[in-house]
């Protein structure tokens, strides 16, 4: 029996010549100026021109560590990390119930639900959470008017709190429906089974539908925090004073011109997702979510 | 054909308040102009056509239609962002001289742009109306390299803080920003250009800082400045460093902060929705800021200099300032547009115009530092504004 995928064969050569002009696309507007981006980055800024010459030097990557930007990494990445990992756990239960225990019509009806914020801009979305979270906000107003605080509670704004709360509740659905699809496709059977043997909700759960949604659960964490990490809306809105991130700072860089430094950090984040990414595959087989592509 | 009595405008107050708005989505292509490489040289261009590359805050809309009828000159208006880092690297190393003919910034890029070569000076012989200009716009010290003048003022006004009357009283200094007794209820911009001058104006007039110009601070007086302000955020004293007009509104219609640096506007809005706001004139005073027409080198190059000297007189006959004023609320530095409104009394109210300028004027009689939106070390200010980020 043969183990060659359906695209082998006499459907190879038309099938590669179909996905040409996408390739070319993704190659032309993705990979290509990633590839300039990186190549620039090791160039050098010449400060009478506001301008890069073609100048070879390491300095925009010893001006990340010297002018204190790597502290933003850091933060910014747990901040994504940490987003990540809440939206995960919410998510989990709400695709459980969208992809296991609900009918076709209810399913749709739920994931329109949640992603009904998406209909809004980010700006507002983030925006409105002032409003919520604020001194004189809806959380505020009920805390005193309830006597359980006499004075507004300060931290629920402008705080790395308010931050997460406003990411998690933005990035959501990149969580929920990669796990709806893997939940989805678990058979019923399966649970039968596990029934049958006399494992109760508990030991199910964590030994039969865990084990094959998580490949769903690290897509669903991955695609937060890659969203969360370049997101600089919520930290700006949200966040304490100053309040910086990945892409705040490469803003702040850009203003000034100095565009070998910006594309050093897009270069190092690229880098740094691209290892995330490779251990994740690594140490959590994300591949096997693609294992039946092909065969 | 338009004429002035078309125009569509209200109150210049109200007007006023969408010109952040307009700033602000206009930031969001200077990115992309940044890079450079999206325009194209211009092949042909007729000898009354000027391209006009200024921020939003620059433009009259509808009015330049009128605007054509009164001067001859066909303006084709296009947004630059207002961000003057995009727009300078967009002369330097982009093609924005191929394309536009006459810019229109925040004014502190001039002495780079004209060191560069990339601009040239006006030939102030060819813009009577340039003497009509109030004196002290005239003095702005960046506006002018080696002797001659690059920038001519568009646009002037003078910024400080606003305070909410019944939570602080009535206060004169930019000290109550740093008082620790408002801890957590102040707030100051998320931009260096601005909240390093106000800063160094503070500590210059009421600390006897040894700064010699908040608008273009040395590393050292910089640092000075700076410290002052990372030890003040670690404090806590700042609620939020705020960015762009709804957040500005936000924070002083919801009481969120008590006093902060920021611009008029903000107060009116506040106002409306019953904020007893009102807009400090400290002690120490105003930033002021103009938003400058500088003549780019391709203009000259493509023969079009004297269209563009008559665009920049035009700018300051009168008709522009008036409809400038009642669109967007921003004063043009001359008298011309009161005359002109007195001579037009069916088309502007002269009276509002003067109170306008009037009310303007009052702010540069006192103290005044100027905003400078390319200081010297403006690196360094990137790096510092980082350190504070962080701190």
């Amino acid at each position: 029996m043969s183990n060659r995928p359906h695209g082998a064969g006499r459907f190879r050569r038309p099938a590669l010549l179909l996905a040409l002009p996408s390739l070319l696309v993704l190659v032309g507007i993705g990979l290509v100026p990633l590839v300039i981006v990186t190549v620039w980055s090791f160039w050098s800024f010449d400060p009478d021109t506001y301008w890069i010459t073609p100048e070879w030097t390491l300095a925009s990557y010893s001006a990340l560590f010297d002018t204190g930007r790597v502290p933003v990494l850091v933060r910014t990445t747990w901040l994504a990390l940490l987003t990540a990992g809440i939206a995960t756990f919410f998510a989990f239960p709400a695709a459980t119930i969208i992809g296991m225990m609900s009918r076709p019509r209810r399913a749709v009806v739920l994931i329109v639900l949640f992603t009904i914020p998406f209909f809004t801009s980010a700006l507002i979305r983030a925006f409105a959470w002032r409003l919520v979270l604020g001194r004189t906000g809806i959380v505020n107003e009920a805390l005193v008017g309830l006597d359980i605080v006499e004075q507004p509670v300060e931290w629920l704004l402008f705080s790395n709190f308010a931050v997460v709360i406003g990411m998690v509740a933005a990035y959501l659905p990149f969580a929920v429906i990669p796990m709806v699809l893997v939940l989805g496709r678990i058979e019923p059977s399966v649970m039968r089974a596990s029934e049958d043997l006399g494992a109760g909700f508990w030991t199910t759960l964590r030994r039969v539908v865990l084990p094959l949604a998580m490949p769903g659960v690290i897509a669903g964490f991955l695609f937060v925090f890659v969203v969360a990490l370049g997101t600089s809306t919520e930290i700006q809105l949200l966040g304490g004073a100053g309040d910086s991130s990945i892409a705040i700072m490469i803003n702040d860089v850009m203003r000034v011109v100095n565009f070998p430094l910006a594309f050093a950090i897009a270069t190092t984040v690229i880098v740094f997702l691209s290892v995330i990414v490779i251990l994740a595959d690594r140490v959590l087989k994300l591949s096997r979510m693609f294992e039946d592509l092909g065969t | 054909m338009k004429k002035w009595t078309d125009l569509n405008v209200s109150s210049g107050v109200a007007l006023a308040l969408t010109r952040r708005q307009l700033m602000q989505r206009a930031a969001l292509g200077a990115g992309a102009l940044a890079i450079g490489g999206l325009g194209f040289p211009r092949s042909s261009f007729a000898a009354n056509e000027i391209n006009f590359w200024a921020s939003a805050t620059l433009d009259i809309e509808d009015g330049w239609d009128i605007f054509k009828n009164e001067s001859g000159i066909d303006v084709i208006f296009t947004d630059n962002g207002n961000d003057p880092g995009p727009v300078v690297a967009k002369l330097a190393a982009g093609n924005a001289n191929d394309i536009y003919d006459v810019g229109g910034l925040q004014g502190g890029s001039e002495k780079e742009l004209a060191k560069q070569g990339l601009i040239a000076p006006w030939d102030l012989s060819k813009i009577p109306n340039y003497e009509t200009i109030w004196q002290w716009a005239r003095d702005i010290p960046y506006i002018t390299y080696e002797g001659k003048t690059y920038g001519i003022p568009a646009v002037i006004n003078a910024d400080s803080m606003i305070a909410l009357e019944d939570k602080v009283g009535t206060v004169d200094s930019y000290a109550v920003i740093f008082d620790p007794k408002l801890k957590g209820k102040t707030a100051m911009e998320d931009a260096w250009i601005n909240s390093a001058i106000f800063t160094a104006m503070y500590l210059k007039e009421s600390e006897n800082a040894p700064i010699a110009e908040p608008g273009n601070l040395t590393p050292d007086e910089l640092g000075i400045v700076m410290e002052f302000l990372i030890k003040h955020k670690k404090d806590g004293q700042f609620r939020t460093f705020w960015n762009g007009w709804e957040q500005g509104v936000q924070l002083v219609a919801n009481e969120e902060v008590w006093v902060m640096t920021g611009w008029e506007p903000i107060v009116y809005a506040a106002r409306e929705r019953g904020i007893d706001a009102y807009y400090a004139a400290p002690k120490e005073g105003y930033e002021g800021w103009g938003n400058n027409t500088i003549l780019l080198k391709g203009a000259v190059d493509r023969g079009l200099s004297d269209t563009a000297h008559a665009l920049a007189n035009a700018l300051l006959a009168g008709f522009y300032g008036c409809t400038l004023g009642q669109l967007r609320g921003y004063v043009v530095p001359t008298d011309n547009n009161v005359a002109y409104a007195e001579a037009n009394p069916d088309a502007f109210d002269a009276k509002a115009v003067k109170e306008l300028a009037d009310h303007v004027k009052a702010k540069f009689a006192g103290k005044v530092y100027w905003q400078n939106t390319r200081p010297d070390n403006f690196q360094l200010y990137e790096e510092w504004w980082q350190k504070l980020r962080n701190a």
